[in-house]
């Protein structure tokens, strides 16, 4: 979803076998917040998919039969946000549960940020000068930072607690970097950005290797217009 | 509060009013907590229209949106005179308190002596039990424990709670507790009920327990003269409006 680039949406539908994929939404990480709904069907329109969201906040669409919902989709979208919010509020409402049985049943789970966070074992808070490790959904047994370059203090803050073992290693990935696993395998990269980079980060032998992944650029690559002086 | 206050009837002022009473200082500074709304940007602007226009320093936290903009959580809420708790959601609202510390955080508020208000879900998370709509259908959720037994909100909006509030209670599934009407507050000190208020007549609160119910009289609170704010007040903004420029 980001602003005028829809290449990571559309390779996110494209791996959907349905024409007209179902598509949910779920911006539990930032409260359910109302921009964030609109932005969602902004971007992911009735014409190419079947979109719904999903809000736990909001009295008046309650989560209804939420599992049976989710297990329904193609495709499932977890939204950026707070990761500690969202993995507090997933387990008070059993949407942990849901989501692993939709994992199983081969939905696609994709998510942006704290949304990419939530599916893997472990990562950190973002909280900027306390920065602690939390535990994820665990369906993919890595860690996973995000925001790696474009945020400054991310990448030390990673090294160091695969340095000290308060995390295993895993995949961090800066914006416009997608990391796509089929079961618990990386199958592929794909970018956005024609400049964005994911790393496969590990510590070995007191060290931090920080090993960059090969990936592709979904966009059509600017022509090169050779230019006489 | 059993609902009531800005976000509920904001033509009527009468339970805020009362709440920056409780506060001791003369302009209390007061911190709405939107969480169980998901910081829902209605409720967020409600509450500084209503308490922008009073003598009080109000603010809000947005904790989905700490990451963005950090706050010190434990020196900015012990800090406070008053914490007002919004509705929306009340399991949404323990799971993220208890994800981010807020329930450690508000004890010691709490002890400390900060008034803490809110209403539906914002009142019910102070007592050990309340009765959440969240997953739909009425069902018992655990509160914060500062105050024993349960709470049930919007007797009279939301008929459909008090049945399943009373076979519950009957049922030893929740504790003994009060089912409180939209308009109605129940002022605790400590742990003990001091008073009962309402902002609307005739509206009433219910002790129910397993061994019967009582009902309890709610002393109306005088709606706030329509006539203007005293001259202090009016002074006070003023000046706020001059600072805040």
């Amino acid at each position: 979803m980001e602003p005028g680039n829809p290449l990571l949406d559309d390779y996110a539908l494209s791996l959907c076998r349905r024409k007209k994929p179902r598509v949910c939404f779920l911006p539990s990480a930032s409260g359910d917040a109302d921009h964030y709904v609109v932005r969602f069907y902004r971007h992911f329109s009735s014409d190419a998919c079947e979109p719904s969201h999903v809000s736990l906040f909001r009295r008046d669409r309650g989560p209804g039969r939420v599992r049976e919902h989710l297990l329904k989709q193609d495709l499932i979208y977890v939204g950026g946000g707070s990761i500690l919010s969202l993995l507090g509020v997933w387990r008070a409402h059993g949407i942990d549960e849901d989501l692993r049985a939709a994992w199983r049943a081969g939905v696609i789970l994709v998510g942006v940020s704290a949304g990419s966070l939530c599916w893997f074992a472990a990562g950190l808070t973002a909280y900027h000068h306390d920065a602690r490790p939390y535990r994820g959904l665990g369906l993919l047994p890595h860690s996973n930072a995000v925001h790696y370059e474009e945020e400054p203090q991310r990448r030390p803050a990673y090294h160091a607690a695969l340095l000290s073992g308060a995390l295993p290693g895993g995949y961090a990935a800066c914006d416009g970097a997608a990391l796509h696993f089929v079961g618990t395998e990386l199958e592929r990269v794909v970018l956005s950005r024609p400049d964005a980079r994911a790393y496969r980060v590990d510590a070995a032998g007191g060290a931090v290797v920080e090993r960059p992944l090969e990936a592709t650029y979904l966009g059509e690559r600017p022509q090169i217009a050779l230019a006489a002086a | 509060m059993g609902g009531g206050g800005f976000t509920m009837e904001p033509d009527n002022p009468a339970l805020d009013d009362f709440i920056l009473t409780l506060a001791e200082a003369r302009v209390p500074r007061i911190c709405l907590l939107p969480t169980a709304s998901g910081d829902g940007e209605a409720q967020i602007r409600q509450f500084h229209a209503t308490f922008g226009a009073r003598a009080c320093e109000p603010r809000h936290i947005s904790l989905f949106r700490l990451g963005s903009r950090p706050v010190p959580l434990r020196e900015t809420l012990l800090a406070q005179d008053a914490i007002y708790v919004g509705g929306g959601s009340m399991l949404g609202l323990l799971a993220v308190w208890r994800a981010l510390g807020l329930d450690a955080i508000l004890r010691e508020c709490w002890q400390a002596g900060v008034v803490l208000a809110g209403l539906s879900a914002g009142a019910m998370c102070w007592f050990e039990w309340g009765l959440t709509s969240s997953l739909g259908a009425p069902a018992p959720a655990p509160g914060l424990g500062f105050l024993p037994g349960s709470l049930s909100v919007h007797m009279d909006g939301e008929p459909a709670r008090l049945p399943v509030y009373r076979a519950a209670v009957a049922s030893g599934a929740l504790p003994d507790g009060y089912a409180a009407d939209d308009g109605v507050a129940l002022l605790f000190r400590g742990t003990a009920l001091q008073e009962v208020v309402t902002s609307r007549p005739g509206r009433r609160a219910l002790r129910v327990a397993a061994g019967g119910e009582r009902a309890l009289t709610p002393r109306p609170l005088a709606r706030p003269d329509r006539a203007g704010p005293p001259p202090e007040i009016a002074e006070y903004r003023r000046v706020r409006a001059l600072r805040d420029r």
